[in-house]
């Protein structure tokens, strides 16, 4: 009994052994810190942590308990709350501040948009629908980031499945993935975000890269965004990528102001130690190409313009140090200096004095020799709704509709739905095009006003993704532009931009008319009913009122009548 | 006969013992101290705009006192109608202070706000009070107390006459809170639930929601919101009569504006004192009151709570 014992035993070790290799976890962080043209520091943390082997839940199993989900160091709120909503892909950011694509280029994390956005891809199925499971992913991201994405709900939430492509690989499930989109501009960011961020990472803000993250510098900084994003590489296992970025002003800090930065200065704390569990912490550092620098300490490697320190504990803390020795006081660079870094350049504005109408007006700026193609999304709560007929573009002031090609529309429903509009817009080259279109701002009801109703609605930002490069006659249109024209389109992806939010301004009624109502017809009806029922029901008598000699006949009469009385009883 | 001597000297030395044990075990069952067994706290900050400053302070400083004697976060539902911490006009970005000195950084690096901005509404305190939540309300957001909760509820903001405002645009009324709390004691009641598969009856014990609740608020004639209470075991404070308003205390003038009412200034400098084991009671709190600094006077409801004051620590609701 007891070797039948002890071989079962020694079974099922090595069962779970092989069980446990099978699902490892990887853990790797980096940092990466790119010195901007106009003095700024842009900083990306990125701590990712891949789970072997996994595979999102099928939705088909929701109605049946899920298998046991071991974590070691993937993050147990977050993986629990993926596997209780079968969710594949998901992508939340929250954001704050102005993404300046001009002068700060490309982001490394494309989701700027300001305020909190949510996408997430999803498997259909019958018993719970996606919508079910979007609202249950909602709430509980809610509750884990302290944020109110609750208000995320069927108003603001639209499927632009064209621009927000899928990162991951989506599995065949029984019924095809549906995107859920969500923007809440008006969001801020805190201290109470970050602390449940941290909470996700295995080694919290104690070592590694992770304990950088100063909250009373980092939401100091120009622009702040933090990152959570779940993906499913195919062949590897499921990933979470959690990323905060943040643009800093070292001139800002400076007392002479001077643009050296170190790590000391930028977050006021230092790499102190590795974490024991991350397969790789690096720093890498964006050189300078045009101006001469000294960074310090030496890095470990230096390869394309980029350094690159391996954060180690057997070292002491490490604090990297970049200055420029030969310059003085910062001097920002003249605007006909700087071109903007990056392919097209968006602006987006709202024109008009009505708080009844206005007009949307969107302009580009193809900063290319070549012709772009970009796609255009506006998903635009019902808070002001498009008359897409007047949508005009022109170019240099000429008309010209035929850039502008509209893929989808749906229409906005008043009080539940926001409207979407999907389309692809033509960018001839060094060219800028004018989009133009009215709008009208609709009436709330009563209680749909926000308590600081006077402040406006904030709008959505667009999301313009440049695709193509070269034009319908690609190689053609590329021959003739020549090789400067081809290098530049060399190499280029899709990317996605986002145009800064907009504040609207709504009629707001004048709060306190319910209660001036309220209190005017009752006064109203006391005073009428009170009249009608007085001249109803009161019998008007006349009665006499004597004068002083009168008063004392009648004092006699009364006397006699009392003694009269008295006398009987 | 030696053996006999070794088990009577044996047996006396344990009955000894056990006499020595037994006073010390019944002196601490015996005590008069309070039932519960966890605390819960629900600080809500009812006022929004970066003028209102002051009133974020308070109920952060709260927050801070309540963390320190040992509610965890996930005991604590806190309520900011605002952000002021990462506000634009904050010239201290990611920091709360409570006193022009600035020793203090209220917000920290470790804090959760479970309902902020405009998730701050009279619906939801209500909600959370009495536990009628919707099914997809994540229970970071739900007062998941039972019978041997001790419940500390706080709140701030402007107020009046049996009112307290709530983001400049609703109000709260005293009768309220008043049938809210009633809700949360009345639950104590035997639900008979008979099924198919079980003809007997069965019995369900539904548990009233707090053994124990503490009410503090500070704003403008505030004791008049607690004179509605008629649910037993509660304890009940505010800054100011009727008709008398509360004041600010200090002004900032790097940050611009007032940074912490006269009342909560007053009562988280005596919480200052308190740590995890202290024996204060709530009458020395109480004592501590002087109308003369603070510039109001503050009241105490005690008549529906069962024990005397000078029983009941400070730490059965700050900690």
């Amino acid at each position: 009994m007891k070797w039948v014992g002890c071989w079962r035993a020694k079974f099922l070790l090595a069962l779970h052994l092989v069980a446990v290799s099978a699902q490892s976890e990887l853990f790797e962080e980096d940092l990466t810190l790119r010195p901007l043209r106009d003095g700024k520091l842009a900083a990306r943390f990125s701590f990712t942590t891949l789970l072997k082997g996994a595979t999102p839940r099928e939705p088909q199993t929701l109605s049946r308990d899920d298998e046991a989900q071991h974590y070691t160091l993937f993050p147990l709120a977050l993986g629990q709350l993926l596997r209780e909503h079968a969710v594949t892909e998901l992508h939340l950011t929250l954001n704050a501040g102005k993404w300046n694509y001009d002068h700060w280029g490309y982001p490394d994390e494309p989701g700027v948009g300001t305020g909190a956005e949510l996408w997430v891809w999803m498997g259909d199925t019958v018993p719970t629908s996606v919508d079910e499971r979007w609202q249950g992913v909602r709430h509980s991201l809610a509750g884990l980031f302290c944020a109110s994405l609750g208000h995320l709900d069927e108003q603001r939430t639209t499927s632009p499945a064209l621009t927000f492509q899928p990162e991951g690989f989506l599995p065949n499930f029984t019924h095809p993935h549906q995107l859920r989109h969500a923007t809440l501009p008006s969001e801020h960011v805190c201290t109470e975000n970050l602390t449940p961020f941290l909470k996700l990472l295995p080694c919290k803000s104690l070592s590694g890269i992770a304990g950088l993250l100063n909250p009373h510098r980092l939401f100091d900084a120009d622009w702040h965004g933090l990152g959570v994003h779940v993906r499913y590489r195919e062949g590897a296992g499921v990933e979470v990528r959690l990323a905060f970025q943040a643009v800093f002003d070292p001139v800002r800090y400076s007392p002479d102001r001077r643009r050296d930065w170190s790590l000391h200065s930028v977050f006021d704390r230092t790499i102190e130690r590795a974490c024991p569990v991350a397969r790789s912490g690096k720093v890498r550092v964006e050189l300078p190409l045009d101006t001469s620098y000294t960074i310090s300490p030496g890095p470990a490697d230096v390869s394309d313009s980029t350094a690159t320190y391996v954060v180690d504990s057997g070292k002491e803390a490490l604090d990297v140090a970049m200055s420029w020795p030969d310059e003085h006081e910062f001097n920002y660079p003249a605007t006909s200096q700087a071109p903007p870094l990056t392919d097209i350049s968006v602006r987006r504005n709202l024109k008009g004095t009505s708080q009844a109408e206005a007009r949307l007006t969107l302009e580009l700026t193809n900063n290319l020799p070549v012709q772009v193609s970009a796609g255009y999304l506006e998903t635009m709560p019902w808070h002001l709704q498009f008359y897409l007929h007047t949508l005009q573009a022109r170019v240099d002031g000429v008309s010209r509709d035929d850039l502008v090609r509209i893929v989808s529309y749906t229409q906005p429903v008043p009080h539940s739905r926001p409207a979407l509009l999907q389309a692809v817009l033509t960018l001839p080259p060094r060219a800028t095009l004018q989009l133009v279109m009215d709008v009208s701002k609709p009436f709330l009801r009563y209680t749909e006003h926000q308590p600081d109703a006077q402040r406006g609605w904030d709008l959505p930002p667009a999301v313009v993704v440049s695709f193509a490069f070269g034009g319908a006659n690609g190689s053609e249109a590329l021959q003739d532009a020549g090789a400067e024209a081809e290098a530049e389109t060399r190499g280029r992806r899709p990317r996605r931009m986002y145009t800064p939010v907009m504040l609207v301004d709504l009629a707001t009624p004048d709060f306190s008319m319910p209660y001036n109502v309220i209190i005017m017809s009752c006064t109203l009806i006391a005073l009428v009913f009170g009249s009608v029922f007085n001249l109803l029901t009161r019998r008007l008598v006349v009665v006499r009122v004597a004068g002083p000699e009168h008063e004392r006949e009648r004092e006699a009469e009364q006397d006699a009548a009392g003694g009269s009385a008295k006398k009987t009883r | 006969m030696l053996t006999l001597f070794r088990l009577a000297f044996l047996a006396s030395c344990l009955l000894y013992l056990v006499q020595a044990q037994a006073e010390p075990v019944a002196e601490f069952f015996g005590r008069q101290g309070s039932s519960h067994t966890n605390n819960w706290a629900v600080l809500v900050c009812s006022s929004r705009y970066w003028f209102n400053y002051r009133h974020m302070a308070n109920a952060l400083g709260m927050y801070r006192t309540v963390k320190r004697l040992g509610i965890p976060d996930s005991n604590i539902i806190l309520m900011l109608a605002d952000d002021a911490a990462c506000n634009p006009r904050n010239k201290f970005p990611g920091c709360v202070y409570s006193s022009s000195a600035k020793t203090l950084d209220l917000y920290g690096d470790n804090i959760e706000v479970d309902y902020r901005g405009y998730e701050v509404t009279v619906e939801n305190f209500l909600r959370v009070l009495t536990g009628r939540v919707e099914p997809s309300v994540p229970r970071s957001k739900r007062l998941l107390t039972d019978d041997r909760s001790n419940v500390f509820i706080y709140m701030t903001g402007h107020g009046g006459n049996e009112f307290l405002k709530f983001q400049d645009s609703e109000e709260i009324s005293a009768f309220d809170i008043a049938d809210a709390v009633a809700q949360m004691w009345e639950k104590k009641r035997q639900v008979y639930l008979p099924s198919l598969s079980a003809p007997t009856d069965r019995v369900l014990n539904a548990c009233t929601r707090y053994n124990e609740l503490f009410f503090m608020i500070d704003t403008c004639q505030a004791n008049t919101m607690y004179s509605k209470f008629y649910s037993p075991n509660v304890l009940a404070t505010g800054s100011s009569v009727i008709h008398e308003n509360s004041y600010s205390h200090e002004n900032d003038r790097d940050i611009g504006v007032a940074v912490i009412d006269s009342y909560t200034h007053y009562v988280l400098e005596y919480m200052e004192s308190i740590n995890k084991t202290s024996q204060a009671t709530m009458q020395d709190l109480f004592d501590t009151y002087d109308p003369a600094k603070i510039h109001s006077h503050p009241g105490v409801r005690p008549d529906l709570f069962p024990r005397s004051l000078r029983d009941t620590l400070v730490t059965d609701f700050f900690g």
